[in-house]
């Protein structure tokens, strides 16, 4: 469960988020949505204190992670980031190979024994496995775009977040691999608690529990998808389509 | 027409640059070869530098050398790392950023001098290459923060990023992506810092050398003798054809080794290129 309350997010005296107030519930999917440049990437990363080495980037107000205040100076950010995974809207992988990207985030964590395991199991929950077993010793580099962004959601799924923001995570892929992230997100939802960043109102309504819309650095009135499902495109329908076969 | 007047300054200013160098090159080359010979490299020296090789003291001069980048990449390495990655304001990292310029831009001859009055006079350790190498590397820490910062600070912030939103700790985060990501760069900054070492002699000669009788140092409170000290009492024996031969052919192994080190530096920041390219 993640609670804003009065949350106001500025760098030096623009706010960029101003006086938000809503709460997410556990394991459910929320699509933002809002025009470019209307802060939906900043806040996401002040869900994991990613702007923390930002100069003059402030917070006003609570963000609560399962009631507890994620910008109380006491908090432990590391363990805040490892719990609140956040997947980039470009991908960036390590020049380094994919088995080693993969593992990136629990190297230290864990034995070397049981590296494979961890790599294939997640490899194959972004639906990547097939594509890559015979080249884990690869450079991550060679991959296209879209295998890119599959491998840093993987590579942040290693880690065990508990909430999973996606930043446009399907805005580098084809149609196939976009459907398979949105099966998959779908899949993940009983398990993390998901915030999903898109400019496509059909995706958004397609796969999200709730649909916030940021205007000027505030949430416009709720839309649930079931509001309005006439509206869907023939677009959502192609996904639907792909949906059913996806491999 | 203006523009063309710049153009042809600039022109000219090159050329100037390049026939300094080459004509410096050029004399060194004509003045040293007639002392090489088969063994100049790994000879003694004899008669008191006129005679012989420059064994022990191109040796001297690798100690040192090595030495004081061994006492200094620790501390520059730290330095680096605590003002990039654990300095969050701004002021005391600009702060620290000019102290390094300035340190960089002080005449070594006073290293030289606080060197001799701190340790030959204050503590009383005498001539030593320990010493010397304690000197030069305080000389030659700007050098090496400088261009290992430069090297940090050179790397994507994405990847920076990346590791921080997998929640990496700090120290993680350095060893496994800030030191592997810059390597290139900081080998750089080793192979800069040790051709400023090597060019140096004013801030060694009180404190870590003397000129013949030695061969390698047996304690830590023997001096050794250098290549640069050698060069400079050689060189007043203006009377002394031999010595003066011998002094050129000495000058040119140290261009030379000044010259790989150099150029070694230029092979490794040609792969920082391509590796932030990527
Ligand atoms: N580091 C920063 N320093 C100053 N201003 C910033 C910084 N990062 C973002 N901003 C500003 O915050 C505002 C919101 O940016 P943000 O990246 O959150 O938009 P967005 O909704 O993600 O846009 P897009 O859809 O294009 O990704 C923009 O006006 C941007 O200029
Ligand atoms: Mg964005």
């Amino acid at each position: 469960m993640i609670q804003f309350k009065n949350f106001v997010a500025a760098f030096g005296g623009r706010k960029v988020i101003r006086a938000l107030t809503f709460n997410l519930p556990a394991n459910s999917i929320t699509a933002i949505i809002g025009a470019s440049g209307s802060g939906k990437t900043t806040l996401l990363r002040a869900l994991c204190r990613m702007n923390d080495r930002v100069k003059n980037f402030r917070v006003e107000g609570n963000v609560l992670i399962d009631g507890m205040d994620i910008y109380r100076p006491d908090t432990d950010v590391y363990a805040l980031r490892r719990n609140v995974g956040l997947v980039f809207q470009k991908p960036c992988v390590f020049p380094k190979s994919i088995f080693d990207n993969a593992v990136f985030g629990v190297k230290e964590k864990m034995h070397r024994k049981e590296y494979p395991d961890l790599v294939e199991k997640v490899l194959r929950e972004v639906f990547l496995w097939e594509e890559v077993k015979d080249r884990l010793g690869e450079k991550a580099t060679t991959l296209s775009q879209g295998q890119q962004q599959r491998l840093t959601l993987a590579r942040t799924l290693a880690v065990g977040p508990q909430v999973l923001l996606m930043d446009e995570p399907t805005s580098s892929l084809d149609p196939k691999s976009t459907a398979a992230i949105e099966k998959l997100v779908q899949s993940l939802k009983s398990r993390h608690t998901i915030l999903w960043v898109t400019h496509q109102h059909d995706q958004a309504h397609s796969i999200a529990d709730k649909v916030l819309i940021i205007e000027n650095g505030q949430i416009a009135p709720f839309e649930t998808p079931v509001a309005r499902p006439e509206q869907s495109s023939s677009f959502t329908r192609v996904l639907q389509n792909v949906q059913e076969y996806p491999e | 027409m203006a523009e063309k007047m710049v153009r042809v300054l600039i022109g000219c200013i090159t050329f100037l640059i390049v026939a300094l160098l080459f004509s410096i090159l050029g004399v060194m080359l004509l003045k040293g070869l007639p002392a090489m010979h088969a063994g100049f490299l790994f000879e003694e020296s004899r008669d008191f530098g006129r005679a012989g090789g420059v064994y022990y003291q191109s040796i001297g001069t690798l100690i040192l050398m090595g030495v004081a980048v061994l006492w200094s990449l620790p501390v520059a390495l730290g330095s680096v790392l605590f003002q990039t990655e654990y300095l969050d304001t701004g002021k005391l990292k600009t702060f620290l950023t000019q102290l390094t310029y300035i340190l960089n831009a002080t005449p070594t001859i006073l290293f030289g001098l606080v060197g001799y009055l701190l340790f030959g006079v204050y503590l009383d350790t005498g001539v030593s290459w320990v010493t010397g190498s304690l000197i030069l590397a305080v000389m030659i820490l700007p050098t090496l923060q400088v261009s290992i910062r430069e090297a940090v600070e050179a790397l994507p912030e994405k990847y920076r990023e990346a590791g921080m939103a997998l929640g990496l700790s700090r120290p993680t985060q350095i060893w496994r992506i800030i030191l592997p990501q810059s390597f290139y760069g900081i080998v750089t900054g080793v192979f800069l810092g040790l051709a400023r070492a090597a060019g140096e002699t004013a801030a060694i000669m009180f404190t870590a050398t003397t000129f013949s009788g030695i061969q390698f140092p047996q304690s830590f409170s023997d001096p050794v003798p250098t290549l640069q000290t050698h060069i400079l009492v050689l060189a007043q024996e203006a009377s002394n054809p031999e010595s003066i031969a011998q002094a050129w052919g000495a000058g040119l192994v140290l261009l030379g080794l000044v010259f790989l080190l150099t150029l070694t530096a230029w092979a490794f920041r040609a792969r920082v290129v391509m590796e932030s390219e990527l």
